[in-house]
This record gives structure tokens, sequence and C-alpha cells, in this order.
């Protein structure tokens, strides 16, 4: 039965892109609805008191991306948001030597000289040359991807702006912009650094989230990533949130209900309704159901078109696109509640090296190995780790003198070859607190309590279909104007009245609250255009 | 000496620029190192009695254009386009076979899966009209995306206008397809695993990658659109071997006036004001010519051949990245009677090629070792046995076994190649006894090409089958880095005509028929 008023719009899912989507709606005037299933808000930026006295950023750990113009637009720090950096990366060795990455430049210089001093020179070279190619990338960031196969005139000539843009370039940043397109990302480092381990790091950031190795073609780009946030300008290109990842959420949120936007927690959705070929509401689990003008999925493409949406409301075509789709989780989360801070062999004692990212990723091979194993399977005996210890940055989080330890771990494959991750939830928890205590052998006696995440996990929690932490893999045949399937990737869907806002569109994931923005935007675009195209 | 142009080398590339450019009207002068015309396209006796097609041993095949233009089939060369095209032998003793009738393959498809044998002619016929579109981008010279020519732009626009011709459906394939793993491709469309390792394999050919790494189906669309995009992959021999093709091509390059020279190996480049005036031989005769075009590798023809000074340093840094390592062997095999494979019905299914890689795990696990530097113990194999359809290369009764082995990597991570190659041999023999036991005693004598031999006996940098990786970041306009990618390099009279330039490896001619355009329109 039809129940309380009607609404020009309902956001399903409260995650960051939900709630950016549900503000800039709000903020235009139109009436909105937030329904989301958990009792918290955030989805996968969320922070939670896993255990009395210590929140955890459960899932997503860092800020990297969040678009400048939506901190701006909503006002974001007079809602709570502040970030806090992220300095440097810190990288142990087997043989007791280590990288660190600060900040600082100079001393990053330093450091690198003494692994290396070529790569301490093309170090600084290749940095001018990612932010030259940032500054391209950046503005695709921020558009809504044209459709090559339409005659939507304005598409295509952004299209070829872009096309413009890059035949004035210098031959030398075409040359470099087309390597990082296509390459992996330990080939590209190949051709600027030799110490393995710096080129080891430093690929790790293209393989993040995705089931590829870092010699995997397509993984380079990802490089950019890192250089992005240095020309925004706003922050620093990695941060922490103080409160964790969940007070960026939270402050969305309060822009939203600033705006006026009413929002639900612990409302599950149960289907999408349709009449006539349109959208036109949601049916909740009791039966109830809410009209509205539009209704936007931060769900991923699998939760929104195979189980919101009733059968027979898109065409077969789009759901065998949509059954392409590839999510692939690859990753998983082990948060640590913690005594005492971990004392690595290479570094001894506490120290400013604790309170950036901590990364086991000791060379490429070692890298290119973890991935081997998952392949075929498996979780990696010797995983790729990232560690944040934000209750060094933010104490908040922590009783005192204790800390939260979270660990970010690739690769745990969503598909196991044998078993079930139910079975094999402690097996890999053990299999990383035995790759850190490699490392810093006091680990294991200062563990208080630990959650251990794997992407069935994921995917039972927060709806991250096999547990991919993107909403689908960020892989070159799933990006801009292909993402999440050919044809619609411009926020909507064959079913007139629903669209897509979460990270499965163009930009795609991390907390950056693009896919959110522009989605509201073409939904503004086409209610403007009196009614639902 | 003096001529209008100077080829170097005289493989497929060069013969074909060759005879273009003497039918073009100009005079060139093909400059062959060794004895032999033919490159990697060759047929030598490997064994007393016993000849083969010792590197190549499929045709791309030749571009039917340049065929038709050098009136090849006059000078001899003969096609031999075997039935089943493909025939991949299952350990668990079953065996599939393609052909070129897609029905025909349906059918045998559908001893293994009816969904797979009614996906096949849909496969079959998406892939023909891609590749009928592709094709085209193949003849293209890549546009000069700084100055955008007219000239450029018209056949560029009919390759834009083609492909939207397709179809948003196709279109949005062809793009999705393109950056894909050829393993996601592969698996989208069958269920059968030795169908899938099949289609697969053909992205992995040739490249330093595995059938999981992205842009492998870029790889199967730019080799399959140089076939005839048949869903089996076409499979092409020449009678007498692939030095028959290249003896053809020789002919007719002679026909139209072309000198051929072997025996002669150029040293360097003869540079005068500026400008690429000719070359000098190993021992000092200098040979003159308005223009040189190399069929020698990008790598080798500007780093080695080139002052490197002439080049600007940053393209110098360029040129050396660009990637050549081969990963590919052949092992020749000399028998004394034709092997069983047991999941053969009959002696006439192995006339094609045989596939051996049982699913794409194992295709990709062979790979993996090769990415430590390893040499794969269970390697994927594109197996021919020529004397089933030419018995003229062996003594009667006997057989030549030609074995293409993937994966083994120039830069081996122990051990040198010259004292390593017999693992290969040994790799191969213990692959082929799990389908055609006893096949080692058959062996009577056999050679081994590793990627060094590759490169110390035809040339080819890091022993490369397609003189540079055809990834994605090395192809088209890419090919062999941007602004060198139109066969025109920035010294005047020097031009690039390998396999390193688009449309990439293959026995196709296919570089040297679009560089001799490009010389033509300068020179001409």
């Amino acid at each position: 039965m039809r129940v309380g008023a009607s609404y020009d719009a309902i956001v399903i899912g409260g995650g960051h892109n939900g709630l950016v989507s549900a503000a800039y709606l709000a903020r235009a005037g139109k009436k909105v609805l937030v329904l989301e299933r958990r009792h918290v808000l955030g989805g996968a930026a969320v922070t939670e008191e896993v255990f009395p006295g210590f929140r955890f950023s459960v899932c997503s750990y860092v800020v990297s991306l969040l678009r400048p113009e939506i901190i701006r637009e909503l006002d974001l720090p007079r809602h709570g948001l502040d970030i806090l950096p992220l300095d440097g990366t810190f990288t142990p060795m087997p043989n007791r030597d280590h990288l660190w990455r600060m900040s600082d430049h100079a001393r990053t210089r330093r450091e690198i000289y003494r692994h290396s001093p070529t790569d301490a020179e093309a170090y600084d070279e290749y940095a001018k040359a990612m932010v030259e190619m940032a500054r391209f990338v950046k503005p695709i960031l921020s558009m809504v991807p044209p459709d090559p196969f339409s005659y939507d005139v304005k598409g295509l000539a952004r299209l070829g702006g872009l096309g413009r843009r890059f035949q004035r370039l210098p031959r030398s940043q075409q040359h470099r912009l087309l390597q990082l397109m296509t390459m992996s990302a330990s080939d590209l480092l190949d051709q600027w650094f030799e110490t393995d381990v710096l080129k080891a790091t430093m690929s790790a950031s293209g393989i993040i989230g995705t089931f590829l190795g870092v010699r995997s073609p397509g993984t380079a780009y990802v490089l950019l990533h890192h250089y992005m946030g240095e020309i925004d300008g706003a922050f620093r290109s990695w941060g922490f949130s103080r409160g964790g990842t969940g007070a960026i959420s939270l402050a969305i949120a309060g822009a939203a209900r600033e705006a006026g936007v009413e929002i639900r927690t612990e409302s599950p959705v149960a289907r999408i309704k349709a009449r006539g070929g349109r959208a036109t509401g949601v049916v909740l689990p009791n039966g109830d159901e809410i009209d509205a003008d539009v209704v936007l999925s931060s769900a991923d493409p699998r939760v929104t078109f195979e189980r919101l949406c009733e059968p027979g409301a898109l065409p077969a075509a789009f759901l065998r696109d949509v059954g392409r789709y590839k999510f692939r989780g690859s990753s998983g989360k082990v948060n640590l509640a913690l005594d005492a801070l971990p004392d690595f062999e290479c570094r001894p004692g506490p120290g400013a090296h604790l309170r950036g990212a901590i990364s086991i990723s000791p060379g490429v091979e070692y890298m290119e190995r973890a991935y081997d194993e998952a392949k075929y399977g498996d979780f990696s005996r010797r995983p790729y780790v990232d560690i944040v210890i934000p209750s060094l940055t933010d104490p908040s989080v922590a009783p005192p003198g204790k800390h939260v330890l979270s660990c970010f771990v690739q690769y745990a494959p969503y598909k196991l070859r044998e078993g079930t991750w139910d079975e094999k939830r402690e097996a890999f928890g053990d299999n990383v607190i035995d790759t850190l205590a490699e490392y810093a052998p006091n680990l294991r006696s200062i563990i208080l309590h630990r959650q251990v995440l794997t992407p069935l996990d994921m995917e039972r929690e927060w709806s991250l279909s096999e547990g991919n932490i993107f909403q689908g893999e960020l892989s070159l045949e799933q990006l801009f104007f292909l993402r999440p399937v050919p044809g619609w990737a411009r926020y909507r869907s064959p079913l007139a009245g629903l669209y897509l806002c979460g990270s499965a569109t163009h930009p795609g994931g991390g907390i950056m609250g693009a896919p959110g923005r522009l989605a509201a935007l073409e939904v503004l675009r086409d209610l403007g255009r009196g009614g639902v195209r | 000496m003096k001529a209008d142009v100077v080829v170097i080398g005289g493989g497929p590339n060069g013969l074909a620029a060759a005879g273009l450019l003497a039918k073009g009207g100009l005079e060139p002068i093909v400059l062959e190192r060794r004895e032999v015309v033919g490159g990697a396209a060759v047929t030598e006796e490997f064994h007393p009695g016993f000849r083969a097609s010792t590197v190549a041993h499929t045709a791309g095949p030749l571009r039917s254009k340049l065929v038709a233009a050098l009136e090849l089939h006059r000078h001899g060369l003969e096609w031999t386009l075997p039935e089943p095209r493909v025939f991949a032998p299952h350990p668990d003793g079953r065996g599939l076979r393609l052909f070129g009738d897609p029905a025909r393959s349906a059918a045998e498809i559908a001893r293994f899966s009816p969904k797979d044998a009614a996906r096949y002619p849909e496969f079959h016929a998406a892939l023909g009209r891609l590749c009928a579109v592709l094709g085209r981008l193949l003849e293209l010279t890549p546009p000069d995306i700084e100055r955008l020519d007219l000239r450029d732009l018209f056949p560029l626009a009919g390759f834009g206008w083609a492909l939207r011709r397709l179809g948003r459906e196709d279109g949005q394939d062809l793009m999705r397809w393109g950056p894909m793993a050829v393993a996601d491709f592969a698996q989208e469309w069958f269920e059968t695993p030795l169908l899938a390792a099949v289609i697969a394999a053909r992205g992995i050919q040739g490249m330093m990658a595995g059938p999981w790494s992205a842009g492998t189906t870029a790889n199967l669309l730019l080799q399959a659109a140089a076939g005839d995009g048949n869903g089996a992959g076409s499979t092409v021999l020449v009678k007498g071997g692939l030095g028959a093709l290249t003896t053809a091509l020789a002919s007719a390059a002679r026909g139209f006036g072309a000198v051929i020279r072997t025996g002669a190996p150029v040293e360097r480049l003869l540079q005068r004001d500026g400008k690429v005036a000719g070359v000098v031989l190993a021992g000092g005769e200098e040979v003159e010519a308005r223009a040189v075009a190399s069929a020698v590798d990008p790598q080798r023809t500007l780093l080695q051949m080139l002052d490197p000074a002439t080049l600007d340093p940053e393209d110098v840094l360029r040129i050396r990245n660009f990637r050549t390592s081969g990963m590919a062997s052949k092992v020749n095999l000399a028998l004394s009677r034709l092997p069983r494979f047991e999941a053969a019905r009959d002696d006439a299914s192995l006339h094609g090629r045989i596939h051996i890689g049982p699913e794409i795990d194992a295709l990709e696990r062979a790979f993996d070792e090769a990415k430590y530097g390893g040499i794969s113990r269970r390697p994927y194999l594109d197996v021919t046995i020529p004397t089933l359809s030419d018995p003229a290369l062996a003594p009667a009764g006997r057989h030549v076994l030609s074995v293409y082995v993937q994966y083994t990597p120039y830069r081996l991570k122990s051990g040198s190649w010259p004292e390593r190659a017999g693992e290969v041999a040994e790799a191969v023999l213990a692959t082929l006894e799990e389908y055609a036991p006893g096949l080692r005693g058959l062996v009577v004598g056999r050679q081994v090409l590793t990627p060094w031999h590759l490169e110390a006996t035809y040339g080819t940098t890091g022993g490369h089958p397609s003189h540079g990786e055809p990834s994605l970041d090395q192809l088209f306009l890419a090919r062999p880095f941007l602004g060198f990618g139109r066969y025109r390099t920035p010294v005047p009279g020097l031009y690039l005509c390998s396999a390193g330039t688009h449309p990439g490896g293959g026995v196709t001619g296919g570089p040297g028929a679009n560089a001799a355009r490009e010389i033509l329109r300068d020179l001409a």
C-alpha cells in the first residue's frame, strides 16, 4: 500500500555518493528521501565502534580525491569535515632496510638517494611528468561521459574537445599519456627507476581494488591519482578524516539535511516500482510503497538491476551487459585494536614513520606472486598490505594510549578455489598477522581485538557485489563511456526515471563523490526539461 | 653502387616494399645480410633431408591486395588451406576441430557443449563484421596527430564511417573488447575450457603476456583482421614452406626491376648533410640512394645503424624503451614417421594447426613461469606437420613437426640460452608425449631456436617475433612510438618498414606495403 507523501526523488543507499546526490537535488529545490539499509550512514565510508572505545574506518580508510567542488558547494567544512594529512609511505624491507617517502620533498629525495642516486634524480622528473598528466586527466573526472555512438552533438563535441586537447600537448606528454593509459604500472616505472622496493611500493597504487597484478597492462594510469590531489590545492593527495571516513559521510549528510533531505536508516528497499516503462518509486520489505518522480540508486548495477528491479522491467540485451560487468572483489580488511604501537625491526620505536601509510610491498616480484596465487583462487600467502594507524593522527578514535590499526589486504579473491570464506576467514586474518609480524614481531602480543572482513563479508554487509570496493573493476573496458555498461554511462538506465549514482558509474570508486554529483546534475537536467526522458 | 631506395633486410616486408617501389617506378635495391632471402619466412634444411619453415610456419596470410599487385601466383606461390584449420587435443583423449565452415565447427563444438555450439555461429559472424572494418585500419598509414593532413584524414574518415556504420552494438563491443583480457573475451562467449583456450591462445601469440593480461584481445582482433576474420582463425600454409613465399616475393620484385643482393650485411647508414643518403656495408662498400627503408627492427635501425647523435635524446630514450623482449621459441623435429595423437580420429585432423593448451589457466601458468625469467615447463604450443600436405619437405614416409613454443623469455633469470636451449626441446617433448605417446621415439633430428638464436641468426632485437611487443601502447600511430608511426623518421631519407611499424607482425607484408606507399608519395 502507498504510505506517506510522495517525493521528487528517492535515493537508495546512504553512502557518500548517495548523500552527495541527495544534497545536490535538495539544493535545487527537490523533495528528496534517502533510504539506507544499515543502521549507520556512510556505506563503505563509515566509522563504527567495532570494539568498545575503538572506532574504525571499517572499509574505506583514506581520503584521496574528494572533489574540491563538492567540498566547496556543499560547504562541508562547516558540517564538520576535517581532513588531516597522511604523511608519507613507509615500506619496511625484509633485509631490515626500509624506504620512507614523505611529503617533505628534500627528505624523500635524500632517502631515495640512499637507495639509488639516479632514482633520486628521476623522482623529481617523474613527479613533474605526472603532475602534467594529471592536469590533462583531471577535468575528465568532472565530465559526464559522452556517448560516441549517439548523435548528441554536445557530447561528441566534448569528446572532440578531449581529442583536441590531446593533440595540442607536446609530443613527450602525448607519449607519456598513451603509456599511462595502457601500460602496466611495473613496466611504466621500469622506464623511470631501478630500485625494486621503490617500484613495488609505487606500483601498489595501480592494483588497489582491481583483480590485476602490477605487471598487468592497464594498471599504470591509477598512478596518476597520487598526483591529482596536489593540483586540487584543497588538501594533500592522501588524508585521514577526523573521526574516520564516516565523518565525511556525516558531513555530507549534514549538508543534505540542511538542504531539506529526509534521511532514514535501517530502511532497506525491497523493489523498485515501475509502471508503463517508468520507475515510480520503491517498495519496502513490509510492502509499503513510496512514490517518487525519479529513483537514484547508489547500489551497484547487479543489485540495482538484477535484484531491485522487477523481472521484465529492463530489456534483455541490457541485462546481458549488466551480467558481463565484472566485479571480482580482490581485497579484504583486517582491523586491529592495539594495546601499544607496532615496533618495526627496521626502524625500532615510535616515530613519524608510523603516522603515514605503512606498505608491505618489498619488491615487484613479491607483488606479482601475490597476484599469481589469487588468479587461481587462493588468497595470497604473502599479500600486499597497506596499513594505517589513524589513532596517531586523530587520538579521538581510540582510548588513551591505545591504537587502531587498519590493514587493507590484497589479494583475497571473492571466488575461492577450495572452501568458503566463512571457513577461511580466520586463516586469512592469521596470515595477515603473520605477514606483518615478519616486520614488526611485537604485533602478535599487542592485539586486543581483531576484525577480519573478507570480500564475502563486504558483499553481505555493504551489498558490494563480489566484495568489489569500487562497485566494479576499474579496468580499461569498464571506464568512462563504458562504465558500467556501454551505452548507459550517463547515469541513466533503460527504465526511465531510474538512475545510478554510485561508484559503478564514471569516474568510479574511492571517496570522490563525483559520481553522486554528476548523476544529480543529470537528473536535474532531465527534470528541468519538463520531465523524465 | 646507386639506387633510388635501399631496402635493408630481405624478409617479407622488405621484399614487399621493394616489389611495390619497383612497380611504382623507383629503382630499389634490397640488401640481405644472410645468404638467403626470407628473413623469418624461410625454408631451411634443419636436418639432412628434412626441410621446414624454420621460424614462422604459417603465413599471416599475406595481404591479398599485395598478392594481387605483385602477381605472386605467377611466381610460383601456392597456398595450402588445410581443413580442419585447428585441431585441439585434450589430455582426456577428446579432440576439438575447427573448420573454415562455421556450421561444421559448431557441429564439432556440440560434442562438448550444445550451448557453445549455438553461440559459435554468432561469434564467427561478429568477428567477421569487426574484422572487415579493422582490416581497413591495417591498410591505413597512421595519421600525424599534430598536423592532420587531408591525405591521411580521408582514409581515416572512411574508417571512422565504417566503424559507425557497424552500428551501436558492434561498435561498443569493439571498444570494450580492445583493451580486454582475452581470457575474459573467450569466456564471455564460451563455457568449454578447451574452446576458450583455443580462442584465448590467439590473443597471446607473439606477446609477453598471458591470457589474463589486458590488451590481449586487441592482439587477437588484429591478427583476425589480417586474416579472414573466421571464428576458427586462419591457417595458411605455403607449398614448399614459407621460404617459397618469400622466394615468390623476391622473384616478383626482380620482375619489376628491383635488385636483390644477399650476403650483403649493412653496417651503418650513410649520413650526409643531415640526411640519410645510403648505407655502408660491412667491408666498407657504400650504396648511395635517395632514401633508405629499413625492414630491420626499429631498435637495430635507430640505435645501431643510425648515428645516435642524429636523434633527439628523448627519442633515443623512447626507442630504448620500445619493448622487444622475445618470448617464443621454435622447435623443429625430424620424425621417422607420423606421430599418433590419441585424440585425433584420423590423420586428416592433423593437417592444420595443432593447438596444445587445454584450458586458459594452463596458458596463464605457462606465462607465470616466464614472468620471473623461467622457461615454461608446460608451454603453449602451436604445431604444424607441413609434410602432410607437402611431402616433398622430408624423405618419403618421414615427417616434419614444426613447433612454435611459448613462453621462453629472452631474458633468463639464470643461465644463458645457448646452454639451456635443450630444456625447451625437453619441455616440448614432455608436453607432446601427453597427447602423442611415443613421439619421443620418432625423433631423428631436431633444431631449437630460442629468442637468443632468433636474434643471433635472424637479427631481430630481443628475438621478438614481431620486432616489438604488440601491446596497446605500441600499436598503430604509437608503433614503434609516437612520432615514428608513419614509416617516416625525423631524419630525412630514412623510413621504417618492418614489423615494428603498423600493422605489426605476422607474415602479412602489411608494413612493407604501407611504407612503400608513403615512400612513393615522397619520392615518385
